[in-house]
């Protein structure tokens, strides 16, 4: 405002200095005043400046031939051929549909399972059954992914797995699972879901619970049934978060659970056709290739392809309603 | 309140950071001789023992240093679990705590960490003055043009004088081999292994006939091997694969037998025939487990590691857990002489590129190589403890010693040294009969002076490795249900990669240097 106010009046002789002083001393005026704030985002601030932003240059590698002793700025610029094979082998496509797709099924199937399970959990009366059903349903997330792909491992395969030795108890033939690819998007999203949806599905207890209380009494009164409390109070209450929460899940549509798909599959490359995503991709590249500008190349395309959706999701967002748009 | 207290911290923190620097800038120069020693660290590879003996050593092997040179020793270990990336990232880091190098030109990545920079170039005058007892060994063998990139400088000094066999192979049990009617119990063809397996697979059904792994292309190599005269070019690695070879008839033209003849598809089928029978188990790509302990147990019939392995470790082994078991060994290219004599830079020491104290560590490096009191220090630990000499003069170790828990794993592998080497009473009986049937045959590798220039081929080599190690574990396991399509996919994908441009400047490299030699 005071800035606007300098620009647009030509400055008289001694305004301009006025205004700078005023400025600066509201500027540290608010830092004292906001003290504990700040540093309580301090972690936080820190947290992105080491992690995030310091190791941004270092996506130059994706455009050089590296070598240790000229380092990543010294390397030779070799422009966009790193990111040449994997167009050209279709590697970059398949990573993008299969990272794509298994977001979206977990996005989806997530939060519908997430808000059942809320309004379940909202709906039993028992309290002690209510926290047991609560903690079983919690306890998958505090499993370590590499227990997941242990169990999964022990479940599933073609030797000595529970599930075939099942199959063949009761006289079938055993079924080769770690050879069909077809079958891991489906192993896959139910290990994230049965992981996940206990804890996802808090934020929309929570949000139940903060429901007016005066509305369920006005329905009761109104001889609202069950289903029709679920239906005209709980579901429009939860649409605010249910957005916000689609907003964050759209923003990392191009992230991978990397922990889950690699204890899962591995490096069995007979599953890669369905399974590999950017992440487990990019991980083999740097263990196996040693090669660290391809993989960086497409470390660079997830990132501007992860912004691009940000800024797409929230553009649409605010064009529906300004006030759920992050910014 | 909150501001006096902010300030308090904040001058503290001044304090003890201005301090800190005066305390740094007061500390005695390092490395002068007369001052306190100077700490060498040499990077080796292997699990860091934790039994105690490790530092027992040590101090003893200190005490020596540090009248000879005014040094310390200390040992920095890249642990097997993902060792390839470790060492690699290791080296990358740029650490300037690490003096010395482990390293090897065909399964440590020498050449491409010296191309890379990680590696101090080493001069004449430098290695003369620091290590002259090496510097004389290794020039009046001629070995130091091993170890120079096209630049000439030397880059490493080579293990060169130190005789082992690492050529891979099979081990199985002789026993099993006789029951399932193979003349002898001794299999002398890469195709007998078919009986072997089902036989172990009919009779043995607590094993497996191969237990084996994760990602792998043993079984291809193997079969490859032993079915060409291909010999493979050991300086270009695509990820974790060998992929150039020339063959013997046609020693100066670079090929690929990932590329040319029908040996890849019948490997291939012979590889789908096993999966079919149940050599390995279905999941074998998932598998994580310690499949040498399994075959130790009786649990498998088959085992895939080199002949040093066999003749210190498995005959030992095998005795002792699997009584009458009578392990052999079949090493790939038995059946048809194509095998080699191990390079002499199978080990290698390099400094470096960003060490404090290169002169330092190669004086260190002269005195654990030359030295025999020293040396044995290092390679065996203290004697009576450690190890101890039996009458016929065989290294042997004290009693209650129990390799699994006592070894003292300082892993030093790149600078032995057959003079100071002993016999060990754990070594097989026939060792000498298998190093004679060997040396007898072995072909001494063609190219180890040849220098690849992979500045423009390096990201074509990635993507090859990347195509690689999607298709060669599916081929090794069989598990193509159409081998010859998948390899005509590969192959596809390869030249997409940019096979073609990669041999020919790989060519071109042949070329020069098989002329300049007036071998072409």
């Amino acid at each position: 405002m005071v800035m606007q106010a300098s620009v647009a009046t030509p400055p008289r002789v001694g305004q301009h200095e006025i205004v700078r002083t005023r400025r600066r001393k509201t500027l540290l005026g608010r830092i004292v005043q906001h003290r504990v704030l700040l540093l309580m985002c301090l972690p936080a601030i820190a947290f992105f400046v080491v992690f995030s932003y310091a190791p941004m240059p270092g996506a130059w590698i994706a455009f050089t031939n590296f070598n240790y002793r000229d380092g990543i700025f010294g390397s030779p610029f070799v422009g966009l051929r790193n990111f040449e094979f994997l167009i050209k082998s279709g590697q970059l496509w398949l990573l993008t549909k299969n990272t794509i797709l298994y977001n979206v099924a977990f996005i989806v199937l997530g939060n519908i399972l997430q808000i059942a399970l809320a309004i379940m959990l909202n709906e039993i009366r028992s309290k002690y059954f209510k926290k047991i059903s609560q903690a079983v349903m919690f306890l998958p997330y505090f499993i370590s992914v590499v227990l997941i792909g242990v169990i999964a491992f022990n479940l599933l395969n073609y030797d000595t797995g529970a599930l075939n030795a099942l199959i063949e108890q009761t006289g079938g033939d055993p079924i080769k699972i770690y050879s069909i690819a077809g079958a891991w998007p489906i192993i896959i999203v139910l290990f994230q879901l049965w992981q996940s949806t206990g804890y996802g599905s808090i934020v929309y207890f929570a949000a139940i619970m903060g429901i007016d209380n005066s509305l369920f009494e006005a329905a009761a009164i109104d001889g609202a049934s069950a289903w029709q409390r679920i239906r005209y109070i709980i579901l429009p209450s939860l649409k605010p978060t249910f957005i916000i929460l689609l907003l964050f899940a759209l923003g990392g549509i191009m992230q991978g659970n990397f922990g889950l798909f690699w204890n899962l599959v591995g490096n069995n490359a007979a599953l890669f056709q369905t399974t590999d995503i950017i992440e487990t991709s990019v991980y083999r590249m740097i263990i196996s290739q040693n090669n660290f500008t391809s993989s960086t190349a497409v470390g660079l395309y997830q990132s501007l392809f992860g912004f691009a959706a940000v800024m797409l999701c929230n553009w649409i967002v605010r064009r529906i309603n300004e006030d759920y748009a992050l910014f | 309140m909150m501001r006096n207290a902010l300030a308090r911290i904040g001058a503290a923190t001044l304090a003890l950071a201005m301090t800190t620097t005066a305390l740094a800038a007061c500390s005695p120069s390092e490395g002068s001789e007369s001052g306190d020693p100077t700490t060498i660290t040499m990077l080796v590879l292997g699990d860091k023992p934790t039994n105690g003996r490790l530092e027992a050593m040590l101090d003893k092997l200190n005490e020596r240093l540090e009248a000879e040179a005014n040094a310390d020793l200390e040992l920095f270990y890249v642990e097997w679990a993902d060792w390839q990336t470790q060492y690699n990232t290791q080296l990358l880091s740029g650490d300037d705590s690490i003096d010395l190098i482990t390293t090897a030109t065909d399964w440590l990545f020498a050449w491409e960490n010296a191309e890379k920079g990680a590696f101090l170039p080493l001069s004449e005058e430098m290695l003369q003055e620091n290590a002259p007892r090496t510097w004389e060994q290794v020039n009046a063998d001629g070995h130091w043009d091993l170890t120079k990139l096209d630049d000439g400088q030397i880059y490493f000094i080579p293990e060169d004088n130190y005789t082992q066999y690492t050529n891979h192979g099979f081990f199985y049990r002789g026993d099993w081999a006789a029951e399932a009617g193979i003349p002898d119990g001794t299999i002398t063809k890469f195709e007998q292994f078919t009986t072997y397996f089902e036989w172990v697979k009919e009779h043995q059904k607590d094993a497996y006939p191969w237990d084996i792994a994760g990602a792998n292309d043993a079984a291809l190599t193997g079969y490859l091997q032993g079915h060409t005269d291909g010999q493979t070019i050991q300086q270009i690695s695509a990820g974790n694969y060998f992929p150039f070879q020339t063959t013997e008839a046609d020693p100066y033209t670079v090929t690929s037998w990932y590329m040319e003849g029908d040996e890849l598809l019948q490997a291939a089928e012979l590889a789908k025939k096993w999966n079919d029978i149940g050599v390995w188990r279905e999941d074998a790509l998932n598998y994580d487990g310690d499949t040498r302990e399994e075959f130790y147990a009786g649990l498998s019939g088959a085992d895939q590691h080199h002949t040093q392995t066999f003749v210190t470790q498995i005959v030992d082994n095998m005795t002792k857990k699997q009584p009458g078991s009578d392990p052999k060994f079949f090493y790939w290219g038995q059946e048809n002489g194509n095998v080699f004599k191990d390079i002499l830079t199978h080990g290698a020491m390099a400094v470096n590129a960003t060490s404090k104290h290169p002169e330092k560590a190669l004086e260190v490096y002269d005195i654990v190589r030359n030295d025999e009191e020293a040396y044995k220090l290092l390679n065996f630990g203290i004697e009576g403890t450690d190890y101890v000499v039996t009458d016929d003069g065989e290294l042997a170790y004290p009693d209650g010693y129990d390799s699994s828990t006592d070894a003292l794993g300082s892993n030093f592998w790149a600078g032995r040294m057959d003079d100071f080497e002993l016999d060990k009473v754990t070594d097989a009986p026939n060792k000498g009969e298998i190093y004679a049937d060997l040396d007898a045959v072995a072909k001494e590798y063609p190219y180890s002076t040849l220098i690849v220039n992979k500045d423009m081929i390096d990201p074509t080599l990635a993507a090859m490795g990347g195509v690689l190690s999607e298709y060669l574990p599916q081929l090794q396991y069989g598990k193509f249900d159409d081998p010859a399509a998948a390899i005509e996919e590969m192959r596809q994908k390869l030249r997409d990669a940019g096979y073609e441009d990669a041999r020919e400047s790989i060519q071109s490299d042949m070329d020069a240097w098989a002329s300049e030699r007036g071998l072409k």
